[in-house]
Protein backbone atom coordinates (compact mmCIF):
# COMPACT_ATOMS: atom_id res chain seq x y z
CA UNK A 1 0.00 0.00 0.00
CA UNK A 2 1.16 3.34 -0.88
CA UNK A 3 2.11 5.57 1.98
CA UNK A 4 0.13 9.18 2.59
CA UNK A 5 2.01 12.26 1.73
CA UNK A 6 3.64 13.56 4.91
CA UNK A 7 2.61 16.49 7.23
CA UNK A 8 6.00 19.20 7.42
CA UNK A 9 6.47 17.18 11.26
CA UNK A 10 7.62 14.54 12.40
CA UNK A 11 4.65 13.79 14.44
CA UNK A 12 2.54 11.19 13.07
CA UNK A 13 6.04 9.52 11.35
CA UNK A 14 7.43 8.85 14.95
CA UNK A 15 4.24 7.74 16.56
CA UNK A 16 4.51 5.00 13.70
CA UNK A 17 7.58 4.31 14.60
CA UNK A 18 6.30 3.37 17.95
CA UNK A 19 3.31 1.62 16.44
CA UNK A 20 5.89 -0.87 13.98
CA UNK A 21 7.50 -1.88 17.28
CA UNK A 22 4.01 -3.81 17.45
CA UNK A 23 4.12 -5.07 13.67
CA UNK A 24 3.01 -1.68 11.91
CA UNK A 25 4.43 -1.09 8.31
CA UNK A 26 3.45 -4.75 7.12
CA UNK A 27 0.33 -3.44 5.24
CA UNK A 28 1.34 -4.87 2.10
CA UNK A 29 1.38 -8.32 3.29
CA UNK A 30 -1.32 -10.72 1.91
CA UNK A 31 -2.88 -12.01 5.08
CA UNK A 32 -2.74 -15.73 3.12
CA UNK A 33 1.16 -15.42 4.00
CA UNK A 34 1.55 -13.35 7.21
CA UNK A 35 4.33 -14.69 9.49
CA UNK A 36 1.50 -15.02 12.62
CA UNK A 37 4.23 -16.53 15.06
CA UNK A 38 6.45 -13.08 14.08
CA UNK A 39 3.80 -11.01 14.55
CA UNK A 40 2.47 -12.72 17.67
CA UNK A 41 6.50 -12.21 18.82
CA UNK A 42 5.88 -8.42 18.89
CA UNK A 43 2.82 -8.35 20.33
CA UNK A 44 2.59 -10.82 23.07
CA UNK A 45 3.80 -8.44 25.69
CA UNK A 46 -0.11 -7.23 26.20
CA UNK A 47 -0.39 -9.90 27.90
CA UNK A 48 2.53 -10.44 29.68
CA UNK A 49 0.46 -9.37 33.44
CA UNK A 50 1.97 -9.63 36.67
CA UNK A 51 0.75 -12.96 37.14
CA UNK A 52 1.55 -14.46 33.96
CA UNK A 53 4.91 -13.01 33.17
CA UNK A 54 5.46 -15.69 30.14
CA UNK A 55 3.93 -15.37 27.52
CA UNK A 56 4.33 -18.93 25.44
CA UNK A 57 4.75 -18.63 21.83
CA UNK A 58 2.26 -18.76 18.75
CA UNK A 59 3.80 -22.67 18.43
CA UNK A 60 2.84 -23.27 22.21
CA UNK A 61 -0.61 -22.04 22.03
CA UNK A 62 -3.64 -24.65 21.56
CA UNK A 63 -5.91 -24.66 18.88
CA UNK A 64 -8.84 -21.72 20.37
CA UNK A 65 -6.00 -19.47 21.60
CA UNK A 66 -4.58 -19.22 17.76
CA UNK A 67 -7.78 -18.74 16.46
CA UNK A 68 -8.11 -15.90 19.07
CA UNK A 69 -4.65 -14.53 18.54
CA UNK A 70 -5.23 -14.53 15.08
CA UNK A 71 -8.27 -12.61 14.93
CA UNK A 72 -6.59 -9.98 17.51
CA UNK A 73 -3.53 -9.73 15.17
CA UNK A 74 -5.95 -9.53 12.28
CA UNK A 75 -8.00 -6.23 13.81
CA UNK A 76 -4.20 -4.71 14.35
CA UNK A 77 -3.48 -4.64 10.78
CA UNK A 78 -7.30 -3.74 9.91
CA UNK A 79 -6.56 -0.78 12.51
CA UNK A 80 -3.27 0.47 10.35
CA UNK A 81 -5.13 0.22 7.55
CA UNK A 82 -7.53 3.10 8.86
CA UNK A 83 -5.18 4.58 10.94
CA UNK A 84 -3.06 5.53 7.34
CA UNK A 85 -6.81 6.67 5.91
CA UNK A 86 -7.35 9.05 8.59
CA UNK A 87 -2.91 10.81 8.20
CA UNK A 88 -3.91 11.05 4.54
CA UNK A 89 -6.98 13.16 5.08
CA UNK A 90 -4.72 15.14 8.14
CA UNK A 91 -2.77 15.84 4.54
CA UNK A 92 -5.41 16.98 2.87
CA UNK A 93 -6.87 19.36 5.70
CA UNK A 94 -3.56 20.96 5.93
CA UNK A 95 -2.83 21.18 1.89
CA UNK A 96 -6.54 22.00 0.80
CA UNK A 97 -7.72 23.94 3.67
CA UNK A 98 -10.20 23.33 6.32
CA UNK A 99 -14.17 23.16 5.20
CA UNK A 100 -16.99 20.84 6.49
CA UNK A 101 -17.27 18.60 3.79
CA UNK A 102 -13.41 17.97 4.65
CA UNK A 103 -13.76 17.77 8.46
CA UNK A 104 -16.74 15.18 8.65
CA UNK A 105 -14.93 13.12 6.19
CA UNK A 106 -12.18 13.59 8.64
CA UNK A 107 -14.88 12.72 11.41
CA UNK A 108 -16.04 9.86 9.61
CA UNK A 109 -12.30 8.17 9.06
CA UNK A 110 -11.34 8.36 13.03
CA UNK A 111 -14.56 7.39 13.67
CA UNK A 112 -13.74 4.18 12.00
CA UNK A 113 -9.80 3.52 13.06
CA UNK A 114 -11.67 4.40 16.93
CA UNK A 115 -14.09 1.25 16.25
CA UNK A 116 -11.08 -0.71 15.18
CA UNK A 117 -8.93 0.04 17.75
CA UNK A 118 -11.56 -0.77 20.57
CA UNK A 119 -12.32 -4.11 18.66
CA UNK A 120 -8.37 -4.83 18.95
CA UNK A 121 -9.15 -4.01 22.68
CA UNK A 122 -11.79 -6.27 22.60
CA UNK A 123 -10.29 -8.82 20.77
CA UNK A 124 -7.37 -8.94 23.49
CA UNK A 125 -9.74 -9.52 26.30
CA UNK A 126 -11.28 -12.73 24.84
CA UNK A 127 -7.75 -13.99 24.33
CA UNK A 128 -6.94 -12.99 27.69
CA UNK A 129 -9.72 -14.77 29.60
CA UNK A 130 -8.54 -18.05 27.04
CA UNK A 131 -5.28 -17.72 28.24
CA UNK A 132 -5.96 -16.65 32.18
CA UNK A 133 -8.09 -20.04 31.82
CA UNK A 134 -5.52 -22.28 30.78
CA UNK A 135 -2.73 -21.13 32.94
CA UNK B 1 -29.61 34.35 28.83
CA UNK B 2 -29.78 35.85 25.00
CA UNK B 3 -28.80 33.38 22.13
CA UNK B 4 -27.24 32.89 18.51
CA UNK B 5 -27.12 30.93 16.37
CA UNK B 6 -25.44 30.75 12.80
CA UNK B 7 -25.91 33.53 10.39
CA UNK B 8 -27.17 35.95 13.11
CA UNK B 9 -24.96 39.29 13.60
CA UNK B 10 -23.16 39.32 16.63
CA UNK B 11 -22.19 42.26 19.11
CA UNK B 12 -18.94 43.32 18.22
CA UNK B 13 -17.33 43.00 21.94
CA UNK B 14 -19.58 39.90 22.23
CA UNK B 15 -18.03 38.37 18.61
CA UNK B 16 -14.23 38.60 20.43
CA UNK B 17 -14.69 37.59 23.24
CA UNK B 18 -16.28 34.38 21.82
CA UNK B 19 -13.66 34.05 19.13
CA UNK B 20 -11.08 34.40 22.01
CA UNK B 21 -12.47 31.37 23.55
CA UNK B 22 -13.32 29.19 20.63
CA UNK B 23 -9.67 30.03 19.15
CA UNK B 24 -8.10 29.12 23.06
CA UNK B 25 -10.39 25.92 22.63
CA UNK B 26 -9.50 24.68 18.43
CA UNK B 27 -5.70 26.02 18.86
CA UNK B 28 -5.40 24.52 22.23
CA UNK B 29 -7.09 20.73 21.17
CA UNK B 30 -4.86 20.76 17.99
CA UNK B 31 -1.70 21.52 19.96
CA UNK B 32 -2.81 18.84 22.59
CA UNK B 33 -3.09 16.24 20.15
CA UNK B 34 0.48 17.15 18.75
CA UNK B 35 1.46 16.68 22.66
CA UNK B 36 0.21 13.62 23.68
CA UNK B 37 1.49 12.35 19.77
CA UNK B 38 4.80 13.01 21.55
CA UNK B 39 3.63 10.67 24.23
CA UNK B 40 3.61 8.00 22.52
CA UNK B 41 7.55 7.27 22.94
CA UNK B 42 6.03 5.73 26.22
CA UNK B 43 3.71 3.29 25.30
CA UNK B 44 5.13 0.04 26.67
CA UNK B 45 2.28 -2.55 25.32
CA UNK B 46 0.25 -2.64 21.99
CA UNK B 47 -2.78 -1.50 23.21
CA UNK B 48 -1.76 1.61 24.89
CA UNK B 49 -0.24 2.41 21.93
CA UNK B 50 -3.16 2.12 19.71
CA UNK B 51 -5.27 3.85 22.36
CA UNK B 52 -2.99 6.79 22.35
CA UNK B 53 -2.83 7.17 19.00
CA UNK B 54 -6.73 6.74 18.69
CA UNK B 55 -6.61 9.79 21.29
CA UNK B 56 -4.39 11.91 18.93
CA UNK B 57 -6.69 11.53 16.18
CA UNK B 58 -9.43 12.36 18.45
CA UNK B 59 -8.04 15.64 19.62
CA UNK B 60 -6.90 16.89 16.14
CA UNK B 61 -10.85 16.27 15.35
CA UNK B 62 -11.92 18.53 17.65
CA UNK B 63 -9.56 21.13 16.75
CA UNK B 64 -11.02 20.84 13.13
CA UNK B 65 -14.75 20.94 14.73
CA UNK B 66 -14.02 24.67 16.54
CA UNK B 67 -11.86 25.77 13.36
CA UNK B 68 -14.66 25.31 10.69
CA UNK B 69 -16.99 26.91 13.59
CA UNK B 70 -14.51 29.60 13.62
CA UNK B 71 -14.02 30.15 9.88
CA UNK B 72 -18.12 30.38 9.59
CA UNK B 73 -17.17 34.24 11.83
CA UNK B 74 -14.63 35.35 9.13
CA UNK B 75 -11.72 34.05 10.91
CA UNK B 76 -7.97 32.55 8.62
CA UNK B 77 -7.99 29.28 10.61
CA UNK B 78 -5.99 27.52 7.76
CA UNK B 79 -3.29 29.80 9.29
CA UNK B 80 -3.54 28.15 12.52
CA UNK B 81 -3.28 25.09 11.26
CA UNK B 82 -0.53 25.67 8.85
CA UNK B 83 1.60 27.38 12.15
CA UNK B 84 0.78 24.54 14.66
CA UNK B 85 1.93 22.09 11.81
CA UNK B 86 4.62 23.83 10.73
CA UNK B 87 5.72 24.40 14.51
CA UNK B 88 4.46 21.88 16.52
CA UNK B 89 7.30 22.67 19.44
CA UNK B 90 7.18 26.88 19.67
CA UNK B 91 4.01 27.85 17.73
CA UNK B 92 3.99 31.77 17.73
CA UNK B 93 1.49 33.18 20.44
CA UNK B 94 0.74 35.97 17.93
CA UNK B 95 -0.85 33.40 15.83
CA UNK B 96 -2.08 30.67 18.01
CA UNK B 97 -3.90 30.64 21.11
CA UNK B 98 -2.64 27.79 22.80
CA UNK B 99 -2.97 26.87 26.45
CA UNK B 100 0.53 27.14 28.52
CA UNK B 101 -0.30 23.64 29.80
CA UNK B 102 -0.25 22.48 26.22
CA UNK B 103 2.63 24.45 25.47
CA UNK B 104 5.88 21.63 24.56
CA UNK B 105 8.18 23.62 27.25
CA UNK B 106 5.58 23.06 29.94
CA UNK B 107 4.52 19.88 28.98
CA UNK B 108 7.50 17.86 28.33
CA UNK B 109 8.66 18.70 32.05
CA UNK B 110 5.46 16.39 33.10
CA UNK B 111 6.45 13.52 31.35
CA UNK B 112 8.56 10.79 32.69
CA UNK B 113 7.17 7.31 31.67
CA UNK B 114 4.05 5.73 30.80
CA UNK B 115 2.26 5.77 34.19
CA UNK B 116 2.47 9.61 33.71
CA UNK B 117 0.25 9.54 30.91
CA UNK B 118 -1.64 7.24 32.35
CA UNK B 119 -2.28 9.73 35.10
CA UNK B 120 -2.63 12.82 33.09
CA UNK B 121 -5.64 11.33 31.54
CA UNK B 122 -7.17 10.54 34.96
CA UNK B 123 -6.26 13.29 36.71
CA UNK B 124 -5.85 17.01 34.45
CA UNK B 125 -8.91 15.00 31.72
CA UNK B 126 -11.70 15.39 34.53
CA UNK B 127 -10.94 19.05 34.61
CA UNK B 128 -11.37 19.59 30.80
CA UNK B 129 -14.39 17.31 30.76
CA UNK B 130 -15.92 19.89 33.62
CA UNK B 131 -14.65 23.22 31.81
CA UNK B 132 -15.55 22.34 28.36
CA UNK B 133 -18.45 20.71 29.38
CA UNK B 134 -19.80 24.33 30.32
CA UNK B 135 -19.50 25.62 26.95
CA UNK B 136 -22.62 22.79 25.51
CA UNK B 137 -25.02 25.55 27.14
CA UNK B 138 -23.15 29.01 26.16
CA UNK B 139 -25.21 31.40 24.38
CA UNK B 140 -23.47 30.80 20.78
CA UNK B 141 -25.67 27.69 19.54
CA UNK B 142 -23.15 26.42 16.79
CA UNK B 143 -20.32 26.47 19.74
CA UNK B 144 -22.69 24.70 22.22
CA UNK B 145 -23.81 21.92 20.41
CA UNK B 146 -20.13 20.98 18.95
CA UNK B 147 -19.37 20.85 22.22
CA UNK B 148 -21.76 18.33 23.11
CA UNK B 149 -20.26 15.88 20.69
CA UNK B 150 -16.55 16.96 22.32
CA UNK B 151 -17.51 16.37 25.59
CA UNK B 152 -18.95 12.57 24.60
CA UNK B 153 -15.34 12.03 23.31
CA UNK B 154 -13.67 13.57 26.59
CA UNK B 155 -15.53 11.54 28.63
CA UNK B 156 -14.40 8.74 26.34
CA UNK B 157 -10.46 10.30 27.43
CA UNK B 158 -11.30 9.86 31.28
CA UNK B 159 -12.00 6.09 30.28
CA UNK B 160 -8.91 6.10 28.69
CA UNK B 161 -6.79 7.51 32.36
CA UNK B 162 -8.73 4.81 34.31
CA UNK B 163 -8.22 2.27 32.05
CA UNK B 164 -3.95 2.68 30.98
CA UNK B 165 -3.68 3.41 35.02
CA UNK B 166 -5.78 -0.05 35.95
CA UNK B 167 -3.36 -2.07 33.37
CA UNK B 168 -0.10 -0.22 34.98
CA UNK B 169 -1.16 -1.65 38.00
CA UNK B 170 -2.28 -5.09 36.47
CA UNK B 171 1.04 -4.95 35.71
CA UNK B 172 3.53 -3.91 38.09
CA UNK B 173 1.79 -4.76 41.24
CA UNK B 174 1.58 -2.98 44.34
CA UNK B 175 4.72 -0.99 43.83
CA UNK B 176 3.68 0.73 40.56
CA UNK B 177 0.18 1.56 42.10
CA UNK B 178 2.77 3.59 45.17
CA UNK B 179 4.58 4.91 42.35
CA UNK B 180 1.60 6.34 40.89
CA UNK B 181 -0.03 7.29 44.04
CA UNK B 182 3.37 10.05 44.61
CA UNK B 183 2.83 11.35 41.00
CA UNK B 184 -0.75 12.28 41.47
CA UNK B 185 -0.30 15.38 43.18
CA UNK B 186 1.78 16.73 40.34
CA UNK B 187 -1.13 16.84 37.97
CA UNK B 188 -3.83 17.41 40.37
CA UNK B 189 -2.30 21.02 40.65
CA UNK B 190 -2.73 21.53 37.32
CA UNK B 191 -6.51 19.77 37.36
CA UNK B 192 -7.06 22.67 39.99
CA UNK B 193 -5.93 25.37 38.13
CA UNK B 194 -7.48 24.91 34.56
CA UNK B 195 -10.44 26.83 35.11
CA UNK B 196 -8.78 30.42 36.71
CA UNK B 197 -8.82 31.99 39.41
CA UNK B 198 -11.84 32.56 41.87
CA UNK B 199 -14.86 34.50 40.14
CA UNK B 200 -14.66 36.93 43.41
CA UNK B 201 -12.06 38.33 45.93
CA UNK B 202 -9.04 40.06 45.00
CA UNK B 203 -7.43 37.24 42.91
CA UNK B 204 -10.28 37.67 40.42
CA UNK B 205 -10.08 37.03 37.21
CA UNK B 206 -10.30 40.64 35.05
CA UNK B 207 -12.60 38.83 32.32
CA UNK B 208 -14.89 36.63 34.24
CA UNK B 209 -17.47 38.64 34.47
CA UNK B 210 -17.79 39.59 31.29
CA UNK B 211 -17.83 36.24 29.80
CA UNK B 212 -20.45 35.29 32.33
CA UNK B 213 -22.71 38.39 31.42
CA UNK B 214 -23.01 37.05 28.01
CA UNK B 215 -23.55 33.39 28.59
CA UNK B 216 -20.31 32.34 27.21
CA UNK B 217 -19.17 30.99 30.39
CA UNK B 218 -21.50 29.89 32.31
CA UNK B 219 -20.18 28.48 35.13
CA UNK B 220 -18.65 30.04 38.02
CA UNK B 221 -14.86 28.68 38.44
CA UNK B 222 -16.01 27.88 41.84
CA UNK B 223 -18.59 25.45 40.32
CA UNK B 224 -15.83 23.98 38.02
CA UNK B 225 -13.64 22.94 40.77
CA UNK B 226 -16.31 20.99 42.71
CA UNK B 227 -17.35 18.99 39.58
CA UNK B 228 -13.77 18.41 38.90
CA UNK B 229 -13.26 17.05 42.42
CA UNK B 230 -16.12 14.79 42.49
CA UNK B 231 -15.15 13.48 39.24
CA UNK B 232 -11.19 13.32 40.17
CA UNK B 233 -12.48 11.34 43.66
CA UNK B 234 -14.57 8.66 41.85
CA UNK B 235 -12.21 7.90 39.17
CA UNK B 236 -8.71 7.39 41.33
CA UNK B 237 -10.94 5.71 43.73
CA UNK B 238 -11.57 3.41 40.82
CA UNK B 239 -8.00 2.75 39.97
CA UNK B 240 -6.97 2.31 43.58
CA UNK B 241 -5.67 5.98 44.36
CA UNK B 242 -6.63 8.78 46.53
CA UNK B 243 -6.37 12.25 46.29
CA UNK B 244 -4.15 13.70 47.91
CA UNK B 245 -4.56 16.38 50.61
CA UNK B 246 -3.02 19.98 50.53
CA UNK B 247 -2.82 20.37 46.79
CA UNK B 248 -2.49 23.76 45.65
CA UNK B 249 -3.76 24.80 42.24
CA UNK B 250 -1.22 26.09 39.14
CA UNK B 251 -2.83 29.15 37.57
CA UNK B 252 0.03 29.52 34.94
CA UNK B 253 -1.62 26.15 33.41
CA UNK B 254 -5.00 27.87 32.92
CA UNK B 255 -6.89 28.99 29.69
CA UNK B 256 -5.88 32.66 30.21
CA UNK B 257 -9.58 34.69 30.21
CA UNK B 258 -6.83 38.16 30.15
CA UNK B 259 -6.36 37.38 26.34
CA UNK B 260 -9.47 38.01 25.97
CA UNK B 261 -8.29 41.90 25.92
CA UNK B 262 -7.29 41.90 22.31
CA UNK B 263 -9.79 40.46 19.44
CA UNK B 264 -8.57 37.73 17.12
CA UNK B 265 -8.48 39.55 13.57
CA UNK B 266 -10.94 38.83 10.73
CA UNK B 267 -10.78 38.66 7.28
CA UNK B 268 -14.46 40.06 6.29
Amino acid sequence: MAQAAELPNKLFANGRGVLAKFGYGRLDHDPAVEDWPAMWDLLKGDFAVAARPEVPSFGQLGAAEQAAAMDYMRRRIEADHSLEICERLHVELFAGGIDTARVERYSAARETYETCVEEFGEARERLEALLRRKS
Amino acid sequence: MKTYDKGDVLPDDYKALLLNLMAFQGDSEYAGAQRVAENMRFAPRPEEAYRLSKKVMEEMGHGYYIWNLMQDLGVDVDARLQELVRNPDNPDPKKVNVINGFRKENWSTWFECWEDVALFSTVVTPAAVAFLGQYRDCSYLPWARVNVRIHKEEHGHLAFGVWASKRCIEFGGEKTREFMQDRVAKFMRVGLGFYGRPSSGGNKSAMFDKYYEYGIKVKKPEELQAEYMELLESRLKDVGLEVPKGVEPDYDMRVGYEGADKPLETVN
